[in-house]
């Protein structure tokens, strides 16, 4: 975890960073053009999780592959480790790309089908030439047995393995590069609640284990709060808020990061308490609103804010938020009621659940000693 | 929430039913797909769900919490899926025994479904008025114009903006939540009795999902029908349940009021089920985990299926079942060990 994002250069920054798609005209007809991203600035500093948040077109998955260079920005610049990487030639940027990884949100749709594990998580190891011949396999082998896989899988095709063994996959083959950096693109949101808390557990080891930074995109709130140390909040293409995991959960600034967590169903009976939900749906990207892009939808909105752009302002210490009025919702509102916790039979339960699984671990691992 | 349209009711009142008397009772229901699978789908399930109440089926994917669904609703088809033994009562008549046609009057009539992605269960060439309008025909018998009528009320009281001109969209125009309202619609245009909701918010934005529960619950006090509610999210369930049933591989393990699971989880896989999602709350250390996946069905355990995961299981829960005990009163679980800290807290 890192305390002092400022001291240092940030391992990866984008300025500016804008993205549009189509708007191609045509003979009869133009096509709409979609303001994905809009004059997004970050960055993310070395060690860290950082995490980018919204819902289904805010943006940030475009935004993590601008970071990476998947797809040219149409404005704006991405740094890593201080050095601009937008100018950069294909063959310097293959060399980067060993070091800024990606694990996808769909695990079936991101391995080659054709390809058996060993392959696909060698391939990395061979392109940038980290081991030859007999080192590779020995190598996939360390791999496999790092994300918790056996290392006799790697002669099995993708297909044989369910959709949490497939993650790991991935990520064996996003370490075998020996990163600096991943991006994970709704790594966890496929997987059931059971399967996803391994791979979460999984992917905090690593960073400790290899000295990773992470950027975690995603829609769970609940995920992003257990995972990141600091958290940008995107709406439509735009960030509206960003701030320690902490602060923006126990005092969330922008209106519609109120909302965000006003709006997640809370695991406790009658937990989440009476609420006032944002109205009506999110605006389509291709005409995003004048003004500030949430006032439709927002219970705070005033005239000022259809008419003018709200910039982002410092909020206190490491906290910046775009809105015109959050000084004076912040002094009306009531800071949330503190998250309720599970009951106190769960929590002894599952004290004797996880004492009773480690017991059972190291009997299997003594067992396995023996053989 | 503002602005609703009160739905009156239109004469077809449900029939009266004793306050115990629930809307539906499933009994002992086994399924398979296969004549000589090693072992069954669902494995003799029992619940049931009483009027203007909502009762959550909650269990990862392969749990058969879907088939179960598509089971009640007659839309399985037969073959491959066989019902191997149970009774399911809906307001006493056996679903599971009904001739195909009384099926077909019931379905979109007594009950109705709705499902996680609109898209798939919305017909793309006809306007959404179109298809409200037609299974109010169809179960009605009403004129087409007021059928068309109808089906605008419909939509003014599942709170669609601008409900008249949205009469004459397609599907395609319109964006997920709003094609899950539609659905709701639909699928309560004839006022049913029972509602059964496969995820109907998973699909959705977080924002969207909690206007839809909303939407839900509003509606279940004012027409009183129960509802089935499938999902994975605990935390939805918190939200609208009044009972719960955890599923775990073709089995119900445990089932009790909803303050009773939350308050007091008994069996093994609901304690790691809720150790498996993270809090909102401050970070507690690592999250929980159930081991390993659920097996295939040729691996499967002929005692408890959770055994080859469980921490706790020893030999008996490989080879015997264990029966559902009631620990409290409507709160039954499928353990051998529970509660786990008077049988399990000072073995070694």
């Amino acid at each position: 975890m890192s305390n002092s994002p400022h001291d240092a250069t940030p391992i990866l920054e984008g300025r500016d960073l804008a993205k549009r798609f189509g708007g191609r005209r045509g003979l009869f007809q133009s096509e709409p053009t979609v303001h994905a991203v809009n004059g997004v600035s970050i960055s993310v500093a070395a060690g860290e999780t950082f995490a980018i948040v919204g819902e289904s077109g805010c943006g940030k998955s475009t935004l993590a592959r601008l970071l990476l260079r998947l797809i040219e920005p149409s404005e704006g610049q991405v740094f890593y480790q201080g050095r601009e990487i937008t100018k950069l030639g294909a063959g310097e940027m293959r060399a980067l790309r060993r070091e800024l990884q990606i694990i996808f949100q769909d695990p079936f749709a991101s391995l080659n089908p054709r390809m058996t594990v060993g392959a696909i998580v060698a391939e990395p190891i061979r392109l940038h030439g980290l081991a030859r011949g007999r080192a590779v396999d020995e190598r996939v082998a360390e791999l496999l047995r790092v994300v918790g896989l056996r290392p006799e899988y790697a002669d099995r095709y993708p297909h044989e393995f369910s959709g949490g063994q497939r993650q790991r996959i991935g990520i064996a083959r996003a370490l075998a590069g020996e990163p600096k950096l991943i991006i994970g693109d709704e790594p966890v949101s496929a997987l059931d609640v059971s399967v996803q808390a391994q791979v979460i557990n999984l992917l905090e080891t690593l960073k400790e284990q290899f000295g990773l930074t992470l950027v975690i995109v995603a829609h769970d709130l609940a995920v992003i709060r257990h995972m990141s140390d600091r958290v940008a909040v995107m709406y439509l293409g735009e960030v509206v808020e960003m701030s320690p995991v902490d602060a923006l959960y126990e005092m969330p600034l922008h209106p519609y990061t109120q909302a965000l967590l006003q709006a997640i169903p809370v695991p406790v009976p009658g937990g989440r308490g009476a609420h006032d939900l944002p109205q009506g749906d999110i605006p389509s990207p291709t005409a995003p609103p004048p003004g500030c892009r949430f006032h439709t939808r927002c219970p705070h909105a005033q005239e000022r804010c259809s008419e003018e752009h709200p910039a982002l302002e410092t909020a206190g210490e490491g906290r910046v938020v775009a809105c015109h009025f959050w000084r004076d919702i912040q002094a009306a509102a009531n800071p949330p009621a503190p998250v309720r916790e599970g009951s106190a039979k769960l929590a002894e339960r599952l004290e004797l659940y996880r004492a009773h699984q480690t017991r059972r671990e190291e009997e299997t691992a003594a067992a396995a000693a023996l053989d | 929430m503002s602005q609703t349209t009160a739905l009156t009711d239109t004469g077809s009142a449900p029939a009266d039913l004793g306050a115990s008397e629930p809307v539906l009772a499933v009994e002992n229901f086994a399924l398979t797909f296969s004549a000589n699978a090693p072992a069954n789908l669902i494995d003799g399930i029992s619940f049931t769900v009483e009027r203007g109440k909502t009762l959550c089926i909650v269990g990862e994917s392969g749990c058969g919490k879907s088939v179960t669904s598509l089971a009640l609703m007659g839309l399985l088809s037969s073959p491959p899926a066989r019902i191997l033994s149970g009774t399911a009562r809906f307001e006493g008549r056996d679903l599971f025994s009904l001739p195909e046609r009384e099926k077909v009057n019931l379905r979109g009539n007594g009950m109705a479904m709705i499902f996680q992605e609109p898209m798939t269960s919305l017909n793309p060439a006809f306007t959404v008025g179109h298809q409200i309008a037609e299974g109010i025909t169809r179960h009605r018998g009403l004129p087409k114009a007021e059928a068309r009528r109808e089906a605008l009320r419909m939509l003014e009281w599942v709170r669609i903006p601008a409900a008249a001109k949205r009469l004459d969209a397609y599907p395609h125009q319109l964006s997920g939540g709003m094609r899950q309202r539609v659905m709701i619609a639909m699928a309560l245009a004839n006022r049913p009795r029972l509602l059964i909701a496969d995820e109907p918010t998973t699909a959705l934005d977080v924002t969207i999902q909690a206007q839809i529960l909303d939407l839900i619950r509003h509606i279940q006090e004012e027409t009183g029908t129960a509802v089935i509610l499938i999902t994975h999210d605990l935390g939805v369930v918190a939200e609208v349940a009044d009972r719960v049933a955890v599923m775990y591989a073709g089995h119900i393990v445990e089932q009790g009021s909803v303050s009773e699971i939350f308050a007091n989880p008994q069996h093994p896989y609901t304690i790691g089920l809720f150790g498996s999602i993270p809090s909102l709350g401050r970070r507690q250390g690592q999250l929980a985990t159930i081991k390993g996946a659920v097996p295939p069905l040729d691996l499967m355990p002929k005692g408890c299926r959770f055994a080859p995961r469980c921490p706790f299981a020893d030999r008996r829960c490989m080879d015997e079942v264990p029966p559902a005990a009631e620990l409290a009163e409507g709160h039954s679980v499928a353990c051998w060990y529970a509660p786990i800290e008077e049988k399990m807290g000072t073995r070694q």
